[in-house]
């Protein structure tokens, strides 16, 4: 297997016009985020709303993402799904369609016991037949958990698991799962899923997605810059800054994410239905919070 | 109020004969130990001390001992949380009055109440008592009642006293919105890791750590604080991996694996009062192999 870099990740969001994707724009904010640093593209993860999207629409974004990236930076697939076989489908269209890897979340609604988690990963590493990123986001999937074992027992089975996302900022989890990991496979990846990039990089962590690169993708670009450096201290207020994105994001949802990309002149319409019509006082509240964000100063504006 | 808390502290094993009455002899060479092995403050009786399953006077008399033992060679302070407020008053009460440096208080245990109640209940701790206090946190164990960044801060308003927390969330973004808001308020002001989880927490701004495995390797989490005191990271790196394997290793049911671990180093300190189990022997025989494949028992002194 051809050894994949994480690196710095950005996470484009999916434009909508008319509750429709709004394919136009989507080349644009692709063209955007390789300007601004991207070193890969995660395609569509839940801050490009992948649970609102049909098989086939995410499929049709995948493909449009590989095309216009053309080769420039490689390109994410996330195939988190709650049934398993739809899953394999979709790394399977992965593969063929020429992603670079595969990422995927414990399934949705379930809470399945550690044994079904193995199989559903292993089964969805099979069909990629690419590097297989798990994502570990505890708080966003009823506190279901990929643990340290279940880590180690998808290395033994699969020579596609190539590292692990990590959202749950948990240390005693970063650290067990990197120590362990990389002892039996030593290019096992730990990934950030948060801006958190200090103490993940400090951990081990040598790749990062940042999902709110769309607002302030120099601020993320700095600080992964100055983390790869150990620049941990210079890199204090980058974040600062960064962790405050995070929080306020992570507070108002991939919708209030749309606000914020609105609000720096990449609008990319309104989330889909059942995330909420952000208007009026959540805007203006979104609009005052990001006064207070240092970096935002220097960012640009439109695409 | 000048005192400033950094490096590795740590909080001493009480020591327990084998009628699982308290070993104060044993317990005298166990803050003497520590005290010689590099501790920067001692802070007794945490969780891992069994604070809850002493009672109120075995608390008082050994924290007479320990202070009496340190003698002013380090800080020592003293954790004053217990079920009922009332004790932890008496506590602290007897803690100034003993001599101690600071003392340390958790969330109130088991019941649910708002912040405002956490609010209230350190305002009176801090006020009532003119000496520095450290809060402690730890979300995971309390059901998610913790420290927030806006109590944190409003606690910093009001109490001159509060010089650092305990933080057991073990979480980036919990530890660093702490520390975020409390820095530009108070630049002395100590984040401190539960247990040696240097590596993240220096890092992100954090001054040291209370240590669960020191009564262990004394050596390892010191040499673990200096690697990022001087930003040697691969080195930290490498240590805090072997300590993540201990801590594994001895929070399981802790802190009895920590106890029978000693023994293998020749500390004895006895058994663990129920509910906690003591140590086994297939258990400490466990716990020997991992101590012998890390390199603890060529590399960390034996004995008192």
């Amino acid at each position: 297997m051809t050894k994949f870099h994480f690196g710095l990740v950005h996470a484009p969001l999916t434009p909508f016009v008319n509750g429709k994707i709004d394919f136009e724009t989507f080349d644009k904010a692709i063209d955007f985020h390789i300007a601004q640093g991207a070193e890969g593209l995660a395609i569509p993860t839940h801050a490009g709303e992948s649970v609102s999207l049909p098989v086939a629409e995410r499929k049709a974004l995948l493909e449009r993402a590989i095309t216009k990236a053309a080769g420039r930076v490689p390109v994410i697939a996330n195939v988190s799904e709650a049934g398993t076989g739809i899953a394999v489908d979709l790394a399977q269209h992965a593969k063929a369609a020429g992603a670079a890897a595969v990422m995927a979340s414990v399934p949705y609604y379930w809470t399945p016991p550690d044994s079904m988690l193995i199989e559903h990963f292993a089964a969805i590493a099979e069909a990629a037949s690419l590097p297989t990123y798990l994502y570990n986001s505890p708080h966003e999937m009823n506190n279901v958990k990929i643990k340290t074992p279940v880590v180690m027992a998808l290395i033994t089975k699969s020579s596609h698991i190539a590292g692990l996302i990590d959202v749950s900022m948990d240390w005693q989890f970063m650290i067990e799962v990197i120590a362990d990991a990389s002892r039996v496979k030593p290019d096992f990846q730990l990934v950030a899923g948060t801006e958190y990039m200090i103490s993940a990089h400090a951990t081990g962590a040598t790749g990062f997605l940042a999902p709110t690169a769309i607002v302030a993708p120099q601020l993320m670009k700095k600080l992964y810059e100055h983390v790869c450096k150990e620049k941990y201290k210079e890199a204090h207020d980058l974040q600062v800054d960064a962790a405050f994105l995070y929080r306020l994001f992570d507070k108002h949802g991939a919708a209030g994410l749309k606000v914020g990309a609105k609000l720096m002149a990449r609008d990319c319409g309104q989330a889909r239905p059942p995330l909420p019509i952000m208007d009026g006082v959540v805007v203006d509240e979104i609009a005052h919070e990001l006064t207070k964000v240092k970096a935002l100063a220097t960012e640009k504006r439109g695409w | 109020m000048s005192l400033v808390l950094k490096g590795v502290m740590q909080s001493p094993i009480t020591p327990l004969k084998e009628d699982f009455s308290p070993d104060l002899a044993t317990f005298e060479k166990m803050v003497d130990f520590h005290v010689r092995t590099g501790a920067t403050a001692i802070s007794w009786p945490h969780h891992k001390g069994e604070s809850h399953n002493l009672t109120i006077s075995e608390r008082k008399a050994m924290a007479e001992v320990a202070i009496k033992t340190v003698n002013k060679r380090v800080p020592i302070s003293i954790h004053v949380s217990a079920l009922a407020l009332e004790d932890t008053y008496e506590l602290a009460r007897h803690a100034q009055k003993s001599g101690a440096d600071a003392i340390i208080a958790i969330t109130p245990y088991f019941w649910k109440y708002p912040l405002e109640s956490i609010y209230n209940h350190f305002v009176n701790l801090g006020t009532t008592f003119d000496m520095p206090l450290i809060a402690y946190n730890s979300p995971d164990y309390l059901d998610g009642i913790e420290f927030t960044a806006e109590l944190t801060e409003r606690l910093l308003e009001k109490l001159p006293n509060l010089i650092g927390m305990k933080d057991a969330s073990f979480n980036s973004e919990r530890f660093f919105e702490i520390l975020r808001v409390a820095l530009p308020m108070r630049p002395d002001f100590a984040m401190i890791a539960g247990v040696e989880y240097l590596l993240p927490s220096v890092c992100l701004g954090g001054k040291g750590s209370y240590s669960s495995a020191g009564a262990i390797c004394p050596n390892l989490v010191n040499n673990l604080f200096a690697a990022c005191e001087s930003g040697n990271w691969k080195l930290a790196r490498e240590l805090q991996y072997k300590l993540s394997q201990l801590w594994h290793l001895f929070r399981d049911q802790y802190p009895s694996s920590l106890k029978g671990g000693m023994q293998i180093m020749g500390r004895n300190v006895g058994p663990t009062r129920a509910p906690l189990p003591t140590a086994s022997p297939e258990r400490i025989k466990h716990i020997e192999k991992t101590l012998a494949e890390l390199g603890i028992l060529d590399t960390e002194p034996h004995g008192w």
